[in-house]
């Protein structure tokens, strides 16, 4: 039995929802996909009728129908087990690879937008280079270089996105460095890592959380990129990207099955972080706070 | 024009000449580091599974492998400097003039296909941010994110799938002409250019019906981005002081919209050029779906290859062009200022 005090709180919660979703839609739905993709890729194992990686030799290539929801490939594994298991990997780069590119970005922009000098001078550079270098070339050789596996890949991924970060950052600090509660701050007398930390982050910290999803996105889609060339993952595993290169060979004679359904969850899934980081920045800036009304 | 902004743009082009040294040096020394810390020996691909170590290490030695890699990059830098690529190990032939043969082609692609998307997507843009979050907005914003959704390759097989399996309107996605007709003579290289050069139509028609596929797929990914960025310039710009300004005091809709044009210039041709550059990296995955035989294409099989010489020209023409795209952009921008 609910008490009238709960049900209140849940009738906020419900109504607290719903304004959010209101105000941005784009939130609302891209929330969902990932959360529901989420949810996939933890029940993975419990959703999909076979292993991702046992082969019936005998049904090779089978079309999507009642023993293979979504067909079988050409090593005779189930596609809709490999697509769900896909989802693991998913989120197996994109969520580490995040917490890579945060971890080196943020301190990294904060330094050179408070401090200036060599270290501004220094990103500055190499966000010239990396501007200049094509990124898909450049994770293709890092990622040839470092070894084929999923560690290496997710290192390269959040390394070299760090300094987008970095980016995003710095032009917030160099915005909240002259304000008068920096100031205030530094006539008190706070060392500079506190000012930097304390007193500026939380009030930078709001652009890097709408750019996160995007680049969670960018992850995917990448690894998914470097699968698909054959670098990083390898075929037997069910990754998406690995899953699309398997199937290119047999679209040109008609087996779509293949490629097109690790295809579409890929699709759906950066769609969904791209929506989450679109619906954020509508949400968090304070400008077109009144639109969406 | 007058003569103070002359010599502005004089001193633009001499700065950024400059300081676009470092940065190319930053780039080749990058490339060249990274492949040569790699994981695969290109003197094992090249001597093949039954050389002894003899064999391997003569190769090494000739290859100039066995120096110290401060000593190679060096050596690498002089010889670019004087013009000299190097040569590819696979093929043996020289890196520049494969270059010259496989670049117009990826140029050729690329152009087109952000011609086109930058020829749909922007007046999508404008349109959709006259009227923010009516559903003609809606439906845009939901469109382009889908599309930048989509992974580029994915799409080039279910476009191979639907128009040469099924319906049979498209030619087989093998290379840029068919079989069937005469190639053109090598002038500018791009296949079109040269099929209306010599008047030979017939490969004119193959080579269009070639491209079709691949330019349709890669716009459509283009339009994504530059939908989204046209309308969030036009969005800054009608929400601004001077165009409440410019509507306060009474000037027509038309008036304004000249305005607001004016200043969107600016941004957008900045965004048009990392667009294109970003593009020129991208196209070598089309290239590699359609088997158009461009310069991504070869560098792809290179960077898998290991063939270090093909690697670094790769990475140094497509750095050397987004560079003189990003620098002729800028001027651009510098001269449309309305501000002087």
């Amino acid at each position: 039995m609910l008490t009238k005090k709960d049900s209140s709180a849940i009738v906020n919660c419900v109504n607290y929802s719903l304004g959010i979703s209101r105000r941005s839609p784009t939130f609302a739905v891209g929330l969902l996909i990932v959360v529901l993709f989420l949810m996939l890729a933890l029940m993975a194992d419990v959703l999909s009728p076979y292993s991702p990686t046992q082969s019936f030799s005998y049904k090779v290539l089978n079309h999507p129908g009642d023993q293979f929801l979504f067909g079988s490939d050409g090593n005779g594994m189930d596609v809709f087990s490999r697509v769900l298991h896909g989802c693991r990997y998913a989120f197996g780069i994109s969520i580490p690879a995040g917490l890579i590119m945060i971890t080196i970005g943020v301190p990294l922009g904060l330094v050179a937008g408070y401090k200036g000098g060599l270290v501004d001078e220094v990103l500055l550079r190499i966000l010239d280079v990396l501007r200049s270098f094509p990124t898909i070339i450049l994770a293709l050789a890092v990622v040839a270089a470092m070894g084929q596996s999923l560690t290496s890949m997710v290192l390269v991924i959040g390394v070299l996105d760090s300094p987008i970060f970095a980016r995003v950052v710095r032009a917030e600090v160099l915005a909240l460095r002259s304000s008068s509660f920096v100031m205030a701050a530094i006539a008190m007398g706070n060392p500079a890592w506190r000012i930097m930390f304390v007193h500026i982050l939380p009030n930078a910290i709001l652009g890097v959380t709408a750019q996160l999803p995007m680049r969670m996105a960018w992850a995917v889609r990448i690894s998914a990129t470097l699968a698909f060339i054959g670098v990083g993952i390898q075929a037997p595993t069910p990754e998406w990207g690995a899953m699309i290169r398997q199937g290119a060979e047999f679209v040109i004679t008609g087996e779509w099955w293949v490629a097109l359904f690790p295809g579409i969850a890929l699709m759906i899934l950066v769609l969904g972080f791209n929506l989450l980081g679109d619906g954020l920045s509508d949400l968090l800036d304070p400008r077109r706070r009144s639109v969406g009304k | 024009m007058s003569a103070t902004r002359r010599s502005r743009i004089i001193r633009f082009l001499f700065f950024r000449f400059v300081v676009s040294i470092p940065v190319l040096l930053g780039i080749i020394f990058l490339t060249f580091m990274l492949i040569r810390i790699g994981g695969q020996d290109p003197v094992a691909m090249i001597a093949g599974p039954v050389a002894d170590s003899a064999m391997l290490s003569a190769i090494r030695s000739q290859l100039q492998l066995d120096q110290p890699l401060l000593k190679q990059f060096l050596n690498y830098v002089l010889l670019v400097s004087q013009g000299d690529l190097g040569v590819s190990w696979q093929g043996g032939k020289p890196v520049l003039s494969e270059i010259k043969q496989l670049f117009p082609a990826t140029l050729e692609l690329v152009f087109l296909s952000v011609g086109l998307a930058a020829l749909v997507g922007v007046p999508i843009g404008m349109r959709s941010a006259l009227k923010p979050n009516g559903w003609f907005d809606q439906l845009t914003r939901f469109c382009s994110l889908a599309g930048f959704s989509m992974p580029t390759y994915w799409l080039g097989l279910m476009a191979i799938f639907v128009f040469f399996y099924l319906l049979r309107w498209a030619p087989a996605p093998m290379g840029r002409l068919g079989v069937d007709v005469v190639a053109p003579t090598f002038v500018t290289g791009s296949v079109l250019i040269d099929c209306l050069l010599e008047g030979n139509w017939s490969a004119l028609n193959s080579a269009m019906s070639h491209l079709a596929l691949p330019v349709l797929c890669f716009a459509l990914l283009a339009a994504a981005p530059i939908i989204k960025q046209t309308r969030a310039i036009m969005l800054e710009i009608v929400g601004s002081d001077y165009v409440r300004y410019a509507r306060a005091n009474g000037f027509s809709q038309k008036t304004i919209e000249k305005i607001a044009l004016r200043n969107a210039a600016g941004p957008l041709l900045t965004f048009l050029g990392s667009e294109l550059t970003s593009l020129l990296a991208a196209a070598a995955l089309i290239e590699y779906i359609f088997s158009l035989s461009g310069l991504g294409q070869w560098g792809l099989n290179a960077i898998l290859l290991g063939d270090f010489a093909v690697v670094q020209g790769y990475v140094l023409t497509l750095a050397l062009c987004s560079m003189l795209i990003f620098m002729v952009i800028d001027l651009l921008v510098l001269m449309l200022e309305p501000r002087n």
